[in-house]
């Protein structure tokens, strides 16, 4: 299964006063992840709301291997698991750009609702249809670095 | 109502969402079995939603119609029944208009 990758830099106000990235500021660049990936796709939360739905989170978690510090560049990697059900669940790896280590990776899941709150059982047809160019992106094999 | 298919749907809870700790005995006939009772959320509702079709072919589209059917074992018992025997008479009846 093939990640898609984005970076960023970590910025002053995400440092503790133990001069590492305070551990919420990982789960705000799971974000960055996915929106760097669903961006790609026209899948963004305004176009899920154009499509009549929105995608809340309703599990996360996140395993925190080594720290990151000031100004590091970071890479963030994302990728989404082909739906068995009606959810979307999103994988990611924090890792520091300049030796490759991973410094986090974890696991988001987000249910559908309708824009009136009610939660799909099934994904619909045409969200189906808007999904399945990202999943053949997905399982394409990864570029050779 | 079948006790036999109350029993088949609540050993289909506890393979299909891992229950390990939980035998059929357990399982209330008239029991919630979101929130209070089996405590069940949402992400089981999905398993059990792709479980319940792949087994008996019912669907449950949303949670409009989940928190009818999911409110018990036997609500849900009675759906499965219903919708079986809905499906079983389109059938009878898309054969009929072939002949």
């Amino acid at each position: 299964m093939k990640y898609d990758e984005t970076g960023l830099r970590v910025r002053f106000n995400e440092v503790d006063s133990w001069g590492i990235v305070w551990h919420g500021h990982f789960i705000s660049w799971f974000e960055v992840g996915r929106m760097a990936l669903l961006g790609k796709f026209h899948l963004l939360p305004k176009d899920f709301t154009q499509m009549g739905y929105i995608a809340p989170v309703v599990d996360l978690k996140c395993v925190f291997k080594e720290p990151a510090r000031l100004d590091e560049e970071i890479l963030v990697r994302t990728t989404v698991l082909k739906p068995t059900k009606a959810a979307l669940t999103f994988r990611f790896q924090v890792l520091r750009k300049s030796d490759g280590k991973l410094l986090a990776s974890g696991e988001e899941t987000q249910v559908l609702l309708t824009l009136d709150g009610r939660m799909l059982y099934i994904i619909p047809q045409n969200l189906r249809e808007r999904l399945q160019p990202l999943f053949d992106y997905l399982e394409e094999p990864d570029s050779p670095a | 109502m079948s006790d036999a298919l109350i029993l088949e749907l609540k050993k289909l809870i506890i393979e299909t969402l891992k229950l390990e700790e939980v035998t059929p005995e357990e399982i209330k006939d008239d029991g919630q079995l979101f929130g209070e009772g089996l405590g069940l959320d949402s992400i089981d509702a999905l398993e059990l939603v792709v479980a319940l079709e792949k087994i008996y072919g019912v669907v449950i589209p949303d949670s409009e119609v989940g928190e009818r059917v999911f409110r018990s074992v036997k609500t849900l018992a009675q759906f499965v029944r219903e919708q079986s025997k809905n499906s079983s008479q389109q059938s009878a009846i898309s054969k009929g208009n072939k002949k």
